[in-house]
């Protein structure tokens, strides 16, 4: 080929051309979304988070947590996400406009955790600035006995033997939100609007530990992730607890360790202000709040009925 | 027929024009000598860096509890610490030093401005420098093949400036209308990379844009880093190493003008078929899905112009490690581009979204097409640059084998290991847990491919070390992979 011109314009057409395509317009058609409410104006959704879950976000962007977990419920069609109890809708542009970096994930080696935060007990539920007021919530609390189904071996030998029911009750106690009550039938009302019959796929309460996907539990999980689940390949996030002497009286936010993870007597594990950030975040990670325009599964439940597809960005299937 | 018969070296120099041209090529090797063997030097440095780190991730990722304790040390720090080493600090510079050898000769004149280039070799190290240690302090931003900090990606940003500038300076001062097909690539990624780390950077981090578009936007800056970067700077230099080491020109220049423009065309518009079912419109996935369909248009015409340019030169394979490399990478080209429409499709992106099939993927890319192609322009530049021979043969042929067999049982794995984690991760029936078991033995087979190309990466880098330090062979005749018998020279005929 002879001359600069019509190759250098090629060059710079195809790339402006991909450019336009896959950023520009997208941006123009999603990329100015705004939080929805009801007709009075309340009940808003999403809403901006605390400073606290913001640092902990920074956490786990330096961690590189998103290099195993994702943070997408994909819809009932497209995956078993739903099925497993990730979420009770798929995820939408919506959820994230407030989040930065936005954390959607590309590798599962570990759980989706997109809705992490609204797995946790009832009474542990992240301080959220818009307290859980969606109509499906209530019906779903009663399911709270319901057992779990699929068969998961959660429980860890080693931790079965020894832990005080004291040491839950200051673990629960530490998340410093709730009464400090991790008794079983507050803890499966993750997904409000959940057939009865199907609770959770994770146990409610796990042996001498606290309740699961509490704060507390969050812990102890990154401390010693093979103390909770023998077979995880979780690395543990030592290096965000430290370790100190007891001075006078046990902190409240000591983690009820057991085992060969227990410290030596007198002195107690806290967990650092990163590792406190990194668990506000997660509780923080919520999803549960219906969308005008994204199909639950527990519509049925009392959620309003979505039919009219999205406006903006829902492909309507 | 002796063995300096066979067109191996400068097969395209007829006799009778002969002298003033090699003579006028040895002056512009000798002009790019100390430029291009700062970025081969600096590469090579990462390259065995990137390897270790990659060696740690590897293990780590299947004994969780290995070194975990130091902040530092943590997998999800060191895994992107070494895809970034990877990415800037051995491939682009690497890359960046044949793109710089193949500007000075495709454009036929000595190299100026060589100051410009040993600025921008050292900023660019001081970037990659900065920016590993950021990643490894905790700084990093959190997006995927971005993950440099700011302070960092500032640094790159000039020093990869410099380059640019250079390359357009060179282009001034070329001689003959002819514009290679090399340079077409080189031309297109050296302008391509600073558009596309600009626009990275200002929708991420300067003017970020809202919610899920900042995941959109980096997929499409990881891809086209891939495809307008990387992929441009390995098809460039095949297309130039191929036809020069067996002396015979490109097949059909039309397929090369066609396959230059498809892949500019398609391959930029892939990247999006990645977010597929994610919270996203449904047409930005499944426009990516149809522009990676597509490539298979360049994908033929380039294979099918590289094959039929060997044709017949096959067995030359045999001695030449140019020819061998880069055949191997032109190859791995196909076959990256057949898995990359295979894994978006999306009856099957469904099961491999989330899975290490991936990782099989870039891998192809980066390493089997990619690295492949310019380990094999390394073999053949450096000698050049030096005026010594490469030393060992078998060492060579000891690089190929392990970096062959280890990439190709990595990529195996990781497919194999994807499906299989795909299909226990879709099945609900089965824990989650269960997914993850399915897939650690794959992850273990990995790490014995690692361990095949750390070997690999070590022995070249001895035999370049030696190179450097002067302890090549002193020969006219470069070192074939094998003694070069009689037959073997009549079959190439």
């Amino acid at each position: 080929m002879k001359g600069l011109a019509p190759l250098f314009l090629g060059i710079f057409g195809t790339f402006a051309f991909s450019w336009v395509g896959l950023t520009v317009i997208p941006n123009w058609q999603i990329g100015h979304l705004n939080p929805q409410s009801d007709e009075e104006g309340t009940d808003v959704y999403p809403m901006p988070q605390s400073g606290m879950v913001q640092q902990g976000a920074r956490v786990y962007a330096a961690n590189g947590c998103i290099y195993c977990h994702s943070e997408q419920v994909r819809a009932d069609y497209a995956g078993a996400d739903i099925e497993r109890k990730w979420g009770d809708r798929r995820s939408a542009p919506r959820d994230y406009i407030f989040e930065r970096p936005v954390f959607l994930g590309k590798m599962r080696m570990g759980q989706d955790i997109a809705n992490i935060g609204a797995r946790a007990p009832k009474e542990e539920e992240s301080p959220s600035p818009a307290p859980v007021s969606s109509p499906a919530a209530a019906p779903a609390a009663a399911s709270g006995a319901a057992a779990p189904k699929a068969p998961v071996n959660p429980a860890p030998a080693a931790s079965s033997s020894s832990p005080a029911p004291k040491a839950t009750a200051v673990a629960a106690k530490s998340t410093g939100i709730a009464s400090p009550s991790p008794g079983a039938p507050t803890a499966a009302a993750a997904s409000p609007g959940a057939p009865p019959s199907a609770g959770p796929p994770w146990p409610e309460q796990t042996l001498g530990l606290p309740p699961m996907y509490s704060a507390a539990w969050h812990h102890v999980h990154l401390y010693s992730p093979r103390s909770i689940n023998f077979d995880s390949n979780m690395p543990s996030y030592r290096f965000l607890y430290q370790s100190r002497r007891i001075s006078d009286a046990r902190s409240s936010d000591a983690l009820p360790l057991t085992g060969s993870d227990a410290p030596p007597e007198g002195w107690e594990i806290v967990p650092t202000y990163d590792a406190k950030c990194l668990v506000a975040y997660m509780m923080a990670l919520n999803q549960s709040h219906p969308l005008k325009d994204v199909k639950s599964v527990g519509a049925q439940a009392g959620a309003p009925p979505a039919t009219s597809p999205a406006p903006g960005g829902k492909p309507p299937k | 027929m002796n063995p300096a018969g066979i067109p191996l070296k400068e097969p395209s120099v007829s006799a009778a024009a002969g002298d003033t041209e090699q003579f006028e090529r040895a002056l512009i090797d000798a002009s790019t000598r100390v430029p291009v063997l700062i970025f081969y030097t600096s590469a090579v440095g990462w390259l065995i860096l990137g390897t270790l780190l990659a060696g740690f991730v590897s293990f780590k990722l299947h004994s969780p509890d290995l070194l975990s304790d130091i902040s530092f040390l943590t997998w999800g720090r060191v895994r992107p610490a070494h895809m970034n080493v990877m990415v800037y600090g051995w491939a682009s510079m690497a890359g960046l030093g044949t793109a710089i050898w193949l500007m000075a000769r495709l454009c036929r004149t000595v190299l100026r401005y060589p100051l410009l280039l040993v600025a921008g070799a050292g900023f660019w190290n001081l970037g990659v420098f900065l920016g590993v240690c950021g990643i490894l302090m905790g700084d990093s931003t959190g997006y995927q093949w971005l993950e440099f900090p700011s302070y960092s990606a500032i640094i790159l940003f000039v020093a990869y400036t410099l380059v640019a500038s250079w390359a357009v300076l060179m282009f001034r001062f070329r001689r003959g209308e002819q514009i290679y097909i090399s340079q077409w690539y080189l031309l297109a990624a050296f302008l391509w990379f600073p558009w596309l780390y600009a626009a990275g950077q200002l929708m991420l981090f300067v003017v970020p844009v809202q919610g899920v578009l900042q995941a959109a936007v980096s997929w499409w800056y990881a891809n086209n880093l891939l495809f307008l970067w990387f992929g441009a700077i390995g098809l460039g230099t095949a297309y130039y190493m191929i036809p020069k080491v067996i002396g015979r020109p490109v097949y059909s220049y039309h397929l090369a003008t066609i396959g230059f423009w498809s892949y500019a065309l398609f391959s930029s518009w892939t990247g999006m078929q990645r977010l597929v079912d994610g919270p996203f419109p449904a047409w930005m996935v499944t426009a990516s899905i149809a522009a990676t369909i597509l490539t298979l248009i360049p994908v033929a015409t380039v294979g099918l112009n590289h094959h039929m340019t060997m044709q017949g030169y096959f067995p030359l394979m045999r001695y030449s490690p140019t020819l061998r490399f880069t055949v191997f990478g032109a190859m791995a080209y196909t076959v990256f581009s057949l898995v990359g429409v295979l894994i978006s499709l999306r009856s099957v992106a469904r099961y491999v979204n989330f899975t290490q099939a991936s990782i099989a993927y870039s891998h192809l890319g980066l390493y089997a097409f990619f690295t492949m192609v310019i380990f094999g322009s390394m073999y053949y530049i450096v000698p050049r640059l030096i005026g010594r021979e490469w030393r060992y043969a078998s060492l060579i042929k000891l690089h190929f084998w392990a970096s062959a067999y280890g990439i190709g049982l990595m990529t195996l794995m990781l497919l194999a290991g994807g499906f299989t984690q795909g299909a226990s991760m879709e099945n609900p029936s089965l824990a989650f847990s269960e997914s993850v078991e399915s897939v650690l033995p794959y992850l273990r087979g990995r790490s014995l491919s690692g361990i095949l190309l750390t070997v690999s990466h070590f022995i070249f880098a001895y035999h370049f070390g030696l190179m450097l330090f002067g302890l090549g062979r002193k020969s006219t005749v470069p070192t074939f992979l094998n003694p070069v018998e009689a037959e073997g020279a009549e079959v190439a005929h």
